[in-house]
């Protein structure tokens, strides 16, 4: 699990030197303080099988006793920051996890922020666990520089995702199937979350309280909208057609110039933002349904309420790799639980 | 023993996809020494060499295999470094050590290997066949002596006739692991099945010499092979996962050789095969079928096996090598109704040894159809496969109609000599074409 590296402490995880409440690095050593989170396989998952009782894996991946290859790399991932927590899964079907994501909290002049990406390899294209990881990696990193900056977050988004195409277009190697991925990121900072995206991966408002409804937030590239959106088939029908699933958009060497959408969505009150993957989705589309299943629980220990979800697609079938992040809103660590009305 | 072993090379050719409920893994293992043939030599003191002449009557008759034996000996211990242990045995229905006598090992150089010819020559045939006393004298003569390079040439034109068939075999499994042994029958008056026992448990060739004036060629080239050994006692140390069956191991080039039932237990669910002896130069492959307990799900990766070569050193044994058979399920017939070149190419080459063996013996028995549905098989597969010497082998025994559908007659007449080279030849395969 990726731990946090930051400046609550008031001094330099590196040097023991102090730094500022708002400083992105140290001013002493020039460490990163709050880097990024990625899911890049670096950090251990678990490390027992999960097939039988043994807990001796070898060094290259087998349970020594039964031979199942053990979940480790980015096969399951886990990233908890606070206020913003992600979870990435293989799934049961595939035997590489495609998907990844970056995620990173900053404190800036208005106050905590979060930046968080989602991407998921295109399986038909080559190297598609490639592309999503230099994907989140590097819009992560720009959409971090310009949260810190106090930048003008729509117009820094689209930039983000050009920065993450070139990269994904450098991957690419001899003639064939270029890399390619979906793109979803959102960067909540003061009043507002930014989302912008390419692709099937989504973004989901999920209200707290009464008074405001979950919602999607994204329309997805892909044929089967573009088939609802002309009134050809139900969404329903659309999805479970042949070439629902089909991109219209995505991020990759064979798209020079991504059009990517990008809004600025400002939430009527507490709440989360989901970020997933269609191996969540496919599972369950309805935004108040995602909605029932993370919350409560989401405010008080997001990780926990990811893994919820996670778990759901898992059990629904894990078709596909599955990942989602949900981060608070507003941005701030997560607090204790709320009393309910009736008990004071 | 300061000289440096040649490096192995591992590679593992397979196809990992396997469809739903798929449970058998198969995997072809290349094994390879770097160099050339021959090009290092062990070092002289870590080697023993025993040459066993048969000399019983037989072989008096006529005069000229006896003759030809003392000169194809000759010319073995003229390939002799200097330095390497060596004796020769003269084996009726005892074993007689000719050179040197008392039952030890002499240590080559010009002296000994004249004094070894002369002995040599002095052979005369008379007497019965025990092959068994034979191989009891050279466990004893090997035994007496540190060199862990033990090599055997045998040489016999008769059936083990003054023995029991049970004192051959227990003879044989005192040999087991101790040293190798090439046999040689010259004429046609032996049996093929009974020296094939022996190289095979013995990790050796078995071939035949028609005419006793190709003896010194061949036992010069099979000493010259024997100088060339470098590394003695290399096993294949297979890991499977719990409850997995290792269905077979073989080895596939350059002759088949079931290695399934010489398993050696070294650890849980780890377990050696014995490859033998290695010098410089050399490759080999080896085709292992796994069975896991229980099939993955779809998406699912396990091992299947781990398979490493090892050999033993003063320190505990050596890792020369290592590869991983795998196992992915996937619901993508595409991938999983692939098959391997190389295992579907093996798959064929040990198919053609035993349908030879096979159709041989039932010629043997008066079974015409089978003899002929087996030989026609055999056809097909060495046309398929590009086996051009056992096709050309075959073709001395059954009239060719059509090769491609295997469609053939059995000769009527067929020299005994052509028959026991398709025999005793079935097992050498070649390697996928290019």
């Amino acid at each position: 699990m990726a731990g946090i590296a930051g400046s609550a402490s008031g001094v330099c995880f590196a040097c023991g030197e102090p730094v500022g409440a708002t400083d992105s690095f140290c001013e002493t050593c020039g460490a990163e303080l709050a880097p990024l989170s990625v899911s890049d396989g670096q950090s251990g998952g678990p490390r027992a099988c999960e097939s039988c009782p043994s807990s001796r894996i070898s060094a290259d991946g087998y349970c020594q006793a039964c031979g199942r290859k053990a979940r480790s790399g980015r096969d399951h991932q886990e990233v908890d920051l606070g206020m913003v927590a992600g979870v990435t899964d293989r799934g049961l079907r595939h035997h590489r996890n495609e998907d990844a994501m970056a995620l990173a909290t900053a404190d800036t002049a208005t106050g905590p922020a979060v930046v968080a990406v989602v991407c998921d390899g295109v399986s038909s294209s080559s190297h598609p666990d490639e592309a999503s990881l230099a994907a989140v990696r590097t819009a992560a990193r720009v959409l971090l520089a310009a949260v810190r900056k106090g930048a003008d977050l729509l117009a820094a988004s689209p930039v983000a995702v050009r920065a993450a195409a070139e990269a994904v277009a450098r991957l690419a190697g001899p003639p064939g199937d270029p890399p390619a991925a979906t793109f979803v990121s959102a960067v909540v900072a003061g009043e507002a979350a930014t989302v912008c995206w390419l692709g099937d991966s989504r973004a989901y408002w999920l209200a707290a309280g009464p008074g405001s409804a979950a919602q999607q937030l994204t329309r997805d590239d892909s044929v089967a909208e573009e088939m609802v959106a002309a009134g050809l088939l139900s969404e329903a029908d659309a999805l479970a057609s042949a070439q629902g699933h089909v991109l219209t958009r995505w991020i990759g060497a064979d798209l020079s110039d991504p059009a990517p959408h990008v809004v600025r969505f400002e939430p009527p009150g507490p709440g989360a933002l989901l970020l997933c993957s269609d191996g969540l989705w496919n599972y369950q589309p309805e935004a108040a349904k995602l909605a029932e299943l993370a919350l409560p629980a989401a405010l008080t220990d997001p990780l926990g309420a990811v893994r919820t979800l996670v778990s759901f697609a898992l059990d629904a079938g894990g078709m596909d790799n599955v990942t989602a992040v949900l981060a608070l809103f507003p941005p701030a660590p997560p607090g204790p639980l709320p009393v309910p009305a009736g008990l004071t | 023993m300061s000289q440096s072993q040649p490096d192995f090379t591992m590679d593992i050719y397979q196809n990992e996809y396997l469809p739903g409920g798929g449970r058998d893994v198969n995997a072809v293992v290349t094994v390879a020494t770097a160099g050339t043939a021959a090009a290092a030599p062990a070092a002289e003191t870590n080697s023993a060499e025993v040459i066993i002449i048969d000399c019983s009557g037989s072989m008096g008759a006529p005069q000229s295999k006896i003759a030809e034996a003392r000169a194809a000996t000759a010319a073995a211990v003229d390939v002799i470094r200097d330095g390497v242990a060596f004796a020769v045995i003269a084996g009726t229905k005892e074993a007689k050590a000719i050179f040197p006598e008392g039952g030890s090992l002499a240590l080559a150089d010009p002296q000994t290997r004249e004094s070894a010819k002369k002995a040599v020559a002095g052979l005369r045939p008379g007497g019965g066949t025990a092959i068994g006393q034979w191989l009891r004298l050279a466990h004893q003569m090997f035994t007496s002596h540190p060199a862990q390079l033990r090599h055997a040439i045998l040489l016999t034109d008769g059936k083990d006739q003054d023995e029991t068939s049970d004192e051959l075999g227990t003879a044989i499994n005192l040999c087991e692991g101790v040293f190798s042994c090439d046999c040689r029958g010259v004429g046609t008056d032996w049996e093929v099945a009974e020296l094939r026992r022996i190289s095979t448990a013995l990790l050796g060739t078995v071939d035949i010499v028609p005419d006793p004036a190709g003896l010194a060629t061949d036992f010069s080239a099979m000493m010259v092979a024997a100088m060339g050994k470098q590394v003695a006692d290399v096993s294949l140390r297979i890991w499977t996962p719990q409850h997995a069956s290792t269905q077979f191991v073989k080895q596939v080039t350059p002759a088949v050789e079931d290695l399934t039932g010489r398993r050696v237990q070294s650890g849980p669910q780890i377990g050696d095969y014995p490859t033998g002896a290695w010098g410089t130069g050399e490759s080999r492959d080896y085709h292992l079928c796994v069975q896991v307990a229980a099939p993955g799900a779809v998406g699912q990766e396990m091992l299947a096996a781990r398979v490493s070569l090892v050999t033993a050193s003063p320190s505990g044994p050596e890792v020369l090598g290592q590869g991983l058979v795998r196992a992915i399920w996937t619901d993508d017939e595409a991938l999983s109704t692939r098959i391997n070149k190389q295992v579907a190419h093996f798959t064929g080459q040990a198919e053609l040894a035993q349908v030879i063996q096979e159709g041989l013996e039932a010629r043997k028995q008066g079974d015409e159809d089978t003899a002929t549905a087996k030989l026609g098989r055999a056809v097909a597969l060495a046309q398929q496969s590009g086996n051009e010497d056992t096709a050309k082998l075959l073709a001395k025994v059954v009239n060719v109609v059509d090769a491609a559908t295997g469609t053939v007659q059995l000769k009527k007449k067929v020299e005994d000599a052509d028959e026991m080279a398709l025999d005793t030849r079935s097992t050498k395969t070649v390697r996928t074409k290019k």
